[in-house]
């Protein structure tokens, strides 16, 4: 007897595993895409992956959808482990209706939503849908809505995470916009809000698909996504990157990670990294590589605002987010982006009790109208918020230049830096020399017999002063000024003092954030 | 307050219509003071004054520096660089017809008291540079063509 009913259930499982048969299957493989199940088979670590509301189906009667069967609604939705730890994830299934949306195909997704959040464990999304299930009307449409609510929801308990895996069009686009990260693959991702027939109807511009909602579009233009992939393979394995540094929700530390590199480790080479001449450039990234475990850094919008790097790594196997001027970029300026994505990933940070690095290197904000009308104000004003809300521990390492407001804006002591150590390099000063002397001496200079010969004096008595980092050691804006080579074991040691560390806020709703 | 008299001719009838032309931020009235002239308490009266020269195009933040997309087909004339902030050429690495590699330095730009090297976005050949050095360049000004 129970033979004849495993067999029903066997016939069952399986029409819904083949998905949309092999012929759909077939192209999706043509396009160089793997299916949404051999997608999580990827994701998850091996036969951990575990499927729930396998049998759920669509009630639409209209327009011939009552004939019409979804497999598994067009998506897959379960849990599994990813390095022993338990995560929840969605894929959507493009050989079934295009992976289009409808009602229940979004009930699956936000039951598994509230399963993670209920548990406490990371959320990842693999987008692949050619959008609304049309037929449905407004219950596809409502559905969109009930994703939208979760992912705010949860936003600041449980990491979440999406990948764009195909197609990611319109209201679609907001679920991954309002979830952490967004990991987009080379040649096969698009989002947009309006296609390039809509855009083209309405306004006359002519534009691919790729160049308008494209992985190198959104990972160097728009800074919509985070990471970029070669492949879908590679862009699951780097989810799996991402997970190994965050910690399962916001009341979990980050998980240890393996390390053999020694703390105490020294490095004489970093003596050299940034030039004697202030004028000259540099790559940050030659300073960050040999401070973290074994080079390990995992950059975060790598092609964007390049003139901050934002990323991950460790520091005795503790896992800490790094924000660093780039010198190499717009002279390592704060402009509008850079502000911008600083500051979500410092709140990221703080929701998921990672420590901040901060390196410090920056003349000041981007001079220019642009910037200006842009709204740098508003934008750059994100930074301080950020950094005086943040609560886990924060570390500020001057490297050369710290002037002015910008050198505030970059985890200053008065914004809540707990350890501020800098280089023998630094310059820490309300402005650079040649300015603050136009200021400060403007008379005296006019007034000299020879102006030039006084200005040039004036500097060099201002950079005698102030070029240096030991008038704000004097007054404690800076704990210690420390040799380069010894920056690893110093920065773990002060990590390791302010891994207890426990700082509130007054009770409120939320504050303003000035977004 | 400017009023002013107007015949006009609706199906064969003439009417006399005297009208009030009413002022806006956005154009003065002829004969008024413009705004920010009057003593100050124009821009109270009436918020902000006008922005100063062409306005930023609405829709997006402005976005210096940007390399164009990977896989973006070069323009007819070939990919233009431009100069991701503003700033005063003082070398230039290359000379027209030069094969560069994507990150190798095409020129140098003085700006905010550093030597900022501006890097190729692509491998390819220079065409055309547009600039000369000494030359000052603003954001988005051309420096040179790639093939």
């Amino acid at each position: 007897m129970i033979g004849d009913k495993l067999a029903a259930l066997r016939r069952r499982r399986e029409e819904v595993l083949a998905g949309g048969g092999p012929d759909r299957t077939e192209k999706q493989h043509a396009k160089g895409k793997l299916t949404a199940r051999e997608r999580l088979d990827v994701l998850f670590d091996p036969g951990t992956f575990s499927e729930t509301q396998t049998f759920v189906s669509h009630r639409c009667r209209d327009f011939g959808m009552d004939a019409e069967t979804a497999p598994g609604e067009g998506v897959v939705t379960g849990y599994g482990l990813v390095d022993g730890r338990p995560v929840y994830a969605f894929a959507q299934d493009f050989t079934v209706m295009g992976g289009a949306l409808g009602e229940m195909h979004a009930a699956k997704i936000c039951r598994v939503m509230d399963l993670a959040r209920a548990a406490g464990a990371p959320f990842v999304g693999l987008n692949d849908s050619g959008g609304a299930r049309i037929q449905e009307g407004v219950d596809a449409l409502n559905g969109y809505g009930n994703i939208f609510y979760r992912n705010t929801i949860s936003s600041g308990v449980i990491p979440q995470i999406s990948a764009i895996l195909g197609p990611c069009a319109g209201g679609a686009v907001y679920s991954p916009a309002l979830t952490d990260f967004i990991f987009m693959v080379e040649g096969s991702s698009q989002m947009f809000i309006t296609g390039p027939q809509v855009i083209k109807s309405v306004t006359g511009e002519e534009v691919s698909m790729e160049d308008l909602g494209g992985a190198a579009t959104h990972n160097r233009t728009s800074g919509v996504a985070h990471f970029y992939a070669g492949s879908d393979q590679e862009c699951l394995a780097m989810i799996r990157r991402l997970l190994s540094y965050l910690p399962s929700n916001n009341v979990d530390d980050p998980p240890p990670g393996p390390f053999s590199d020694d703390p105490g480790r020294t490095d004489e080479a970093l003596r050299e990294v940034v030039p004697a001449d202030t004028s000259q450039g540099y790559d940050v990234r030659d300073v960050i590589l040999p401070i973290l475990d074994s080079g390990d850094f995992f950059e975060s919008q790598a092609w964007w605002a390049e003139n901050m790097v934002t990323g991950f790594g460790r520091l005795g196997g503790r896992s800490v987010g790094i924000i660093a001027n780039q010198v190499k970029h717009l002279a390592g300026s704060i402009d509008i982006n850079a502000s911008d994505k600083a500051s979500r990933f410092i709140r990221f940070c703080d929701a998921f009790n990672l420590p901040l690095l901060t390196l410090v290197d920056t003349p000041g904000y981007l001079p220019g109208a642009a910037q200006e009308y842009g709204g740098i104000i508003r934008h750059g004003a994100k930074l301080l918020y950020a950094y005086s809300e943040a609560t886990v521990p924060k570390i500020q390492l001057i490297l050369r230049k710290a002037y002015g407001g910008s050198y505030l804006a970059m985890c200053a002591r008065a914004l809540g830096a707990d350890i501020a150590l800098a280089w023998p390099t630094a310059e820490i000063a309300v402005m650079g020399a040649a300015g603050a002397v136009e200021v400060i001496f403007r008379e005296d200079i006019k007034a000299a017999a020879d102006p030039k010969a006084a200005r040039a004096a004036r500097i060099a008595e201002y950079q005698e002063r102030f070029s240096n980092p030991y008038a704000a050691a004097a007054r404690g804006f800076v704990d210690a000024v420390i040799d380069p080579a010894e920056t690893r074991p110093e920065l773990i040691k002060a990590f390791a003092a302010l891994a207890t560390k426990r700082e509130s806020r007054p009770a409120k709703k939320h504050g303003n954030f000035p977004v | 307050m400017t009023t002013r008299k107007f015949r006009v001719t609706v199906d064969g009838e003439t009417l006399e219509v005297e009208v009030e032309e009413l002022a806006s931020p956005d154009r003065p009235l002829a004969g008024q003071p413009t705004l920010g002239q009057a003593g100050g308490a124009v821009s109270a009266a009436w918020g902000p004054p006008p922005p100063p020269g062409p306005l930023q195009p609405s829709g997006g933040s402005p976005r210096p520096g940007q390399p164009a997309p990977a896989g973006r087909p070069a323009a007819g004339n070939g990919e233009k660089v431009t100069s991701p902030l503003p700033g005063t050429v003082v070398s230039i690495a290359v000379a027209p017809g030069q094969t560069v590699k994507t990150g190798s330095v095409l020129l140098v730009i003085e700006a905010m008291k550093m030597q900022n090297e501006i890097a190729s976005p692509r491998d390819g050949k220079v065409l055309e540079v547009a600039v000369s050095q000494g030359a000052t360049v603003g954001a988005g000004d051309l420096l040179l063509t790639l093939e």
